[in-house]
């Protein structure tokens, strides 16, 4: 099978380019992450990120033939030849698929991404209702992969102002949690012309997410809360 | 606007104004040029926050972006002066 | 200490090899035929201007229909403003929380593209 993947290696390269591999197909190939790490072991100067392969760790988001996935849970079957590997797209590359995720993480911690609650800290933890722990599901799963973020149009023209969505899924992950009691202080910062209205529902952050959440719906979910509170 | 753009739509398909007399007549009826004002009056507004946003998203340094803006803003402002005229004054 | 020197830092951002789900194109068209509506306007206004003048200015404007370019600028904005407008109600639709989840996020696109499409071709029909 044929692969072409993205090259870049600052200390030689002038400009990235694409590399052609070809790798004969062995039983175990059961994920991309599989047969990258065998090319790994024919040329090891490829460089990816990699640790739990098992869709948890968030290291091994990359551009599989145009769209951003987990290469440890992408299926080698139905994957079309030569499949073609690129970082993730609109990140600065620091080498091959390996790249800069400082920008991601800013915004990330921009939303303040913990419990902010005054209340004296009690004996064992802060309780919460079966029913308001329903309201995390399908936002607290989400391990920072990038791979949303990197996909959103919105994103790409403006990453340093727009928060994106993941930044803005975690956002809301704080919002509606009910131990949190700084609701209001983080509609209120969210409440800006392009912290989170530059979110055009576009959707490509729903269509790509590796663990199937929907940063979409947390944002438009932010945008009701935001509606409500004016009224 | 959606409305009025059908409007005008289904009655150019049942009664195209054949003669400027027709038209001119349709076009001078109270109601119409009420409706048309406050259909360009949409239109202008819309166009104004649709453009404020692509320049937000593509246009980046800040002296550019408000030429830009000031830009729009002064076109529209002249399209909207010249629509009063035509809806307004008539032609005499 | 030496200053580091500053790393060559490329970005992989090419249109044409990132995928472009169905919503992505709805959500770009309706922004260039955006554009191209709000270019439009001053044309219909003169245009309009023109048609209430005087008889002679009138039968110039209906004249325009005569030429096939005009014809085909016409189809072209009719296009434009059906997909803009349904992507629009689309837009709306969402906004208040009906279909928003994904799959109907994605027939709705389709709906968009191809029922723009298909107000064009009608509009051809008539014109040409």
């Amino acid at each position: 099978m044929k692969l072409s993947i993205f090259r870049f290696n600052p200390e030689t390269d002038e400009k990235p380019y694409m590399q052609d591999y070809e790798i004969a197909p062995v039983p175990t190939d059961l994920m991309l992450l599989d047969v990258l790490l065998r090319l790994k072991a024919q040329d090891d100067s490829l460089t990816f990120r990699k640790s739990c392969r098992e869709g948890v760790c968030g290291s091994d988001g990359m551009n599989i033939n145009g769209r951003n996935g987990l290469a440890c849970i992408t299926p080698m079957k139905g994957l079309k030849y030569p499949v073609e590997l690129r970082p993730l797209p609109s990140f600065p590359v620091i080498r091959d698929l390996v790249v800069d995720m400082t920008q991601f993480f800013k915004q990330y911690h921009s939303i303040k991404p913990y419990l902010i609650n005054n209340d004296p800290t009690p004996e064992r933890e802060r309780l919460q209702s079966p029913e308001d722990r329903e309201k995390l599901n399908g936002l607290y799963e989400c391990i920072l992969c990038g791979c949303c973020t990197s996909q959103c149009p919105s994103s790409w023209w403006n990453p340093d102002k727009f928060v994106g969505p993941a930044g803005l899924l975690q956002a809301y992950r704080f919002i509606i949690d009910s131990r949190d009691q700084a609701t209001q202080e983080r509609l209120d910062d969210l409440n800006d012309p392009y912290r989170l209205f530059r979110c055009r529902s576009i959707m490509n952050c729903t269509e790509v997410c590796p663990k199937d959440l929907a940063p979409s719906r947390a944002i438009e979910k932010i945008r009701l809360m935001m509606v409500k509170d004016s009224l | 606007m959606l409305f009025f753009i059908l409007f005008l739509l289904v009655h150019f398909l049942i009664s195209p104004p054949d003669s400027y007399q027709a038209w001119h007549g349709w076009m001078r009826n109270s109601g119409i040029s009420v409706a048309a004002s406050v259909f360009f009056a949409a239109l202008l507004l819309h166009a104004w926050v649709g453009i404020r946003d692509v320049l937000m998203d593509y246009v980046h340094p800040p002296a550019l972006r408000v030429s830009a803006l000031a830009l729009l803003l002064f076109s529209l402002l002249a399209i909207a002066a010249w629509v009063m005229r035509i809806l307004l004054m008539g032609p005499g | 200490m030496m200053a580091k020197p500053k790393r060559r830092r490329p970005v992989f951002f090419n249109l044409l090899q990132i995928q472009m789900p169905v919503g992505a194109v709805t959500s770009i068209t309706h922004r260039a035929t955006g554009i191209v509506l709000a270019l439009c306007i001053p044309f219909g206004v003169y245009l309009l201007d023109l048609s209430l003048r005087d008889q002679q200015s009138f039968a110039q404007v209906a004249r325009l229909f005569d030429h096939w370019t005009f014809r085909i600028a016409v189809v072209v904005s009719v296009w434009a403003l059906a997909h803009h407008s349904l992507a629009g109600i689309r837009h709306l639709l969402s906004d208040i929380d009906v279909g928003s989840q994904l799959p109907a996020a994605r027939r709705s696109a389709w709906i968009v593209n191809f029922g723009g499409a298909a107000v064009a071709l009608l509009a051809a029909g008539v014109l040409l």
